[in-house]
């Protein structure tokens, strides 16, 4: 008997810690809880999303914040893991009591957290995963993508290249969901806008192949005339340091999104290859506008580099929620969303609005070829064309269509 | 069933612990509810690990593919057939099992460590075909807001569900370890050459216990779709294998309720170093050192035997 | 007709030759796993971590010097001696008191220290991509069979190649420690009772182990873009490797490594878009042919 009594109280005594330990929240802050991955090669990308996201955010409470609030957040590392991403994001929500979520990388968190998100009815912004998905065939009113997906950036490089004389193309990517959504997404925009292009052949290899010379010198066999290279992460630099080695980016042209891309030049330094046709979002030093110049002199200020075009996605994020509970004029979740709707706010690279049909950011996307520079330890984008997001964005009811119901 | 868990107070500290679970939902908040529910399940795949590992002595190094599979197979029937939830959950473990009976055979020529290295190079072709089959799996980003029936479909109901059917598996683990059978398997598992000797078919046993092992982490891959709503692939990849065994290490191994133990200290670690540091791993990897170094038995197992010297 | 006509294409040789080269980095990584599983029965998950502090190491002494070819030179020596002391102090400060433990405790443990290594991998240098450049020497490409490129850096994977290998068989046969540690493999209570300090042994023989991860580590980095994450996708090839070679045969991990790497390189010119499929489907048939492996195993 004495026993369970001891056991009773033991168990009660632990059921009232975890009870104590779960805190509410103080009512005069509007915070924001981050679920992404900052472990792994990926973190290369979340880290400036997470920066841009701290600059946005600091000067918005420095300022006094908003309705009189100011934004916290609180970050969680989930290490590419979809199943410890989705627990994070319950824990942020029922124990941290966070109003709004935010991240990730990973697609498949991004989808997990935004069905959770969903049921929650919690505002959801998703930076910088890129799946076509989150906004169409999953989409709902409570998530938000403030980057470009698949099919634009698809789209935008098929814009550009339907205009090219090519007509031999070969696809080669790494072997899953976003190297093949990237790839279907060029090439079938390309062969609608231009019917004349032909495939030749296609090559897979498995994500994090260290070694794509044996690829290559088989593409090369066959010699089309223009590859589409859909690669992500590490395997962007991987493939340009193997087109350099075997002479490919002097032969054939080819074609990678985010190829010109900071993230994907910076560690190359000189060494990175010339020619290589590639689409971004965001590129520091272009346009050269006062508003981009003023952005990125803040953030080499703080942070002691130069943003990736991630950067600018979690410095938006920040400045849309701040926006947009300026707009509800209170702190209401549906009226937040509401607000959101349709809500235009200028940005370093122009005005940006948020869509009201998908809830999907309007970007401009920046085509362009890469090239050294005497000013820059590395390689820039050079004849850059500006694609207006009206020029490729999918419209409203090509994104819902997907939605069921 | 209790008694032997933790020696003679067990029946005691048992029903305590059941009658605690069951009132757990009048005062707890839901994400502990959650978080208990994950336990729960995770406890059972660690559990039936065991039940191979432990108590058959069989070095099954990628346990995960049998979990994942389940979960798939639940995840699937759900959302690719138009035919009832409750059939997804029993052909999802049916599929780990018999999964778990075909890689057996392939493997269960070899012996000790050949046989972990076989299973892990065969499991990591599932996973292979999974992260690669795009149109039936949804491919590395998974399948995501699958439908529950409405009787489990709430946090609270979702964790009675998945409390009946771990206690339930439980039990029949429990038993089938004090059975006949469970003896002459852990025969095989100390002295394999002698329990042949006595006429004991020691590669049918230990078949046999891999078919068990892979249906009930069948189940509890199924629990999983239950809490979560979601299937990955990560669900499979060997570093989640890795993981499991690490429950069990933890808890203790040859003690039947160490896994669970072990299950319930790696989620609350993980979920409480996380929230003060995105160095989760690190820590984890430091413990889990010490835990090796200095309780080779596990904490369960280092606790009976404190209690056994003290008789 | 296009599955025939590949095998004769000029590609074909030009193919082989690529595959090879990457065989080297996997045999030279795969060598230092069979050994350390043939002589001390520690299957090392954290093989994987040492290969990418190797790289990691590589980009820092390249760094520091300047990054052109003096670094890479002195890089490739001081990377593996890097992670040989690192793989030293491991063995000697903890290693050496589990010895005596089960096959599974060494396992979960060396996966725990990857955990650590992991994360402490990102403390030191940051999330950031790196970068080692080819040095000079090395940059471009010569042209083979039917104008093919074969890039320079590759001829001199193939040349390291035999030269490990040779380094490893004068080590092991000709060497009285090399002797020591095979019979030690076979049987270390009877090494131990001739009164050879085994625990020496046992340490040295892991410390040239890593040092191989190392070496791989080192001679992969300027093909590729050091990160992260590059440890998990390469232990798994090195196990498998292993396993078909025969468990803790280095010349099995040599047949291994080879098997691997032109399966996998003819795979893409027969069939580019499944070209990943080829080296699992050998490892398969090999098993089914040979369970315990192609040569024969230390245990």
């Amino acid at each position: 008997m004495k026993k369970t009594t001891f056991f009773l109280v033991f168990a009660v005594l632990f059921a009232g810690c975890f009870i104590l330990s779960h805190t509410a929240s103080a009512a005069n802050t509007i915070k924001v809880g981050i679920v992404d991955t900052f472990s792994g090669p990926a973190s290369t990308y979340t880290l400036d999303v997470l920066d841009g996201f701290k600059l946005a955010i600091e000067k918005i409470n420095a300022k006094g914040g908003v309705l009189g609030k100011k934004i916290e957040y609180t970050t969680r590392d989930e290490k590419f893991k979809p199943d410890i991403g989705a627990a994070m994001a319950k824990e942020l929500v029922l124990k941290e009591n966070v109003d709004i979520l935010m991240g990730t990388i990973n697609s498949g968190t991004a989808l997990a957290v935004s069905e959770f998100a969903r049921k929650e009815k919690i505002p959801f912004f998703v930076t910088y995963s890129k799946s076509e998905k989150i906004i169409g065939e999953k989409g709902h009113r409570y998530v938000f993508n403030m980057n470009e997906n698949t099919e634009m950036a698809g789209r935008a490089a098929a814009v550009a290249l339907a205009k090219k004389p090519f007509v031999k193309y070969w696809i080669a990517g790494d072997d899953y969901e976003y190297g093949h959504a990237i790839a279907d997404a060029v090439w079938n925009n390309l062969k609608r806008l231009n019917p004349k292009v032909q495939q030749v052949g296609q090559s897979w290899w498995k994500v994090g192949e260290p070694d794509l010379t044996p690829y290559i010198t088989q593409i090369m066999a066959a010699k089309p005339d223009f590859i589409i290279v859909a690669t992500g992460g590490a395997s962007m630099v991987n493939f340009q340091k193997a087109a350099k080695a075997t002479g490919l980016s002097q032969k054939i042209p080819f074609y990678q999104h985010t190829g010109t891309e900071l993230g994907t030049l910076l560690s190359q330094g000189k060494d990175a290859p010339e020619g290589v046709y590639g689409t971004s979002n965001f590129l520091f030093y272009f346009p050269d506008t006062p508003a981009n110049k003023a952005f990125v002199d803040e953030f080499q200020k703080a942070y002691k580099r130069y943003p990736k075009a991630s950067a600018i996605v979690g410095y938006m994020t920040g400045q849309f929620i701040a926006e947009g509970f300026k707009k509800a004029g209170k702190v209401d979740k549906e009226a937040f969303i509401n607000a959101l709707e349709g809500l235009k706010i200028d940005s370093p690279v122009g005005p940006l609005a948020i869509r009201a049909c998908d809830h999907q950011l309007e970007l401009p996307t920046y085509f362009g070829i890469t090239k050294k520079d005497t000013k820059y330890p590395f390689l820039v984008s050079t004849e850059n064309q500006i694609i207006a997001p009206k020029d490729y964005m999918p419209t409203c009811e090509e994104v819902l269509k997907h939605r069921k119901k | 069933m209790v008694q032997s868990i933790l020696g003679g107070k067990g029946r005691v500290w048992g029903y305590g612990g059941i009658i605690v679970l069951i009132l757990l939902p009048l005062f707890l908040p839901r994400f502990y509810i959650y978080l208990t529910s994950l336990i729960l399940l995770y406890g059972l795949f660690a559990t039936s690990l065991n039940f191979a590992l432990g108590y058959g002595g069989i070095y099954q190094f990628h346990h995960a593919v049998f979990y994942g599979v389940g979960a798939y197979g639940a995840a699937l029937v759900i959302t690719k057939t138009g035919l009832s939830p409750w059939l997804g959950f029993i052909v999802g473990p049916l599929a780990s099992a018999l999964l778990s009976f075909v890689m057996g055979l392939i493997c269960i020529r070899l012996s000790k460590l050949y046989f972990g290295m076989l299973q892990i190079s065969l499991g990591s072709l599932v996973w292979a075909v999974i992260y690669r089959w795009y149109g039936l799996t949804g491919g590395d980003d998974g399948i995501h807001g699958i439908p529950m029936p409405d009787i489990i479909a709430t946090p609270n109901s979702a964790y009675y569900f998945t409390l009946i059917v771990t206690a339930a598996s439980l039990f029949v683990i429990h038993r089938m370890i004090k059975s006949p059978f469970g003896s002459a398997l852990q025969g095989v598992r100390d002295n394999a050459v002698r329990s042949e000797m006595i006429g004991v078919n020691v590669k049918r046993h230990q078949l046999a216990a891999l078919v068990i092992a892979g249906f009930f982490a069948g189940v509890s891959g199924a629990l999983f779709v239950v809490v979560d709503t979601t299937v990955f692939p990560d669900m499979l990849f060997w570093t989640f294998s890795m993981e499991v065994m690490i429950m069990c290490l933890l808890g203790g191994w040859f003690t039947f309720m160490g896994p669970m133990l072990g299950a319930a200290l790696i989620v609350l670690l993980r979920t409480f170093i996380s929230t003060f540091t995105v160095y989760w791993a690190l820590f984890l990897g430091l413990i889990l050192m010490f835990v090796i170094f200095f309780l080779p038995d596990g904490v369960l197992g280092f606790f009976q035997k404190k209690m056994k010297q003290k008789n | 007709m296009d599955f025939i006509y590949s095998f004769i294409s000029p590609g074909f040789l030009s193919q082989i030759l690529v595959g090879l080269s990457r065989t080297v980095i996997l045999f030279i990584v795969a060598s230092g796993l069979s050994l350390i599983l043939g002589v001390l029965r520690i299957p090392n998950v954290f093989h994987g971590s040492l290969y990418m502090i190797g790289a990691f190491m590589s980009y820092t002494i390249s760094v520091a010097f300047g990054g052109g070819d003096t670094g890479f030179w002195l890089a490739l020596i001081g990377a593996p001696i890097g992670v040989a002391l690192i793989s030293l102090v491991i063995e000697r400060g903890l290693f050496q008191y589990l010895y005596e433990r089960e096959h599974l405790m060494l396992i979960l443990f060396t996966f725990a220290i990857s955990l650590v290594f992991g994360d402490l991998v990102k403390l030191v240098w940051g999330a950031e991509y790196k970068s080692v450049p080819v040095p000079q020497v090395f940059q471009g490409f010569v042209s083979l069979f039917g104008g093919l490129p074969f890039p320079k850096y590759n001829t001199f994977l193939l040349f390291m190649g035999p030269v490990v290998a040779f380094a490893l068989w004068l080590l092991v046969t000709k060497t009285k420690m090399g002797k020591i540690s095979q019979a030690a493999a076979v049987d270390r209570e009877m090494v131990g009772a001739v009164g050879i300090n085994v625990s020496w042994v046992f340490a040295t023989v892991f410390v040239i182990g890593c040092l191989l991860a190392g070496l791989g580590g080192a001679l992969v980095a300027p093909t590729v873009s050091v990160t992260l994450g590059m440890d998990h996708s390469l232990i798994m090839e090195g196990f498998l490797i292993v396993i078909i070679g025969g468990l803790g045969n280095i010349w099995g991990a040599l047949l291994g490594a080879l098997i691997f790497g032109l399966t996998q390189s003819l795979g893409i010119l027969i069939w580019p878009q499944f070209g990943i499929v080829f080296p699992y489907c050998a490892v398969i048939v090999v098993l089914l042919i040979r369970p315990t492996g192609l040569l024969k195993s230390t245990w």
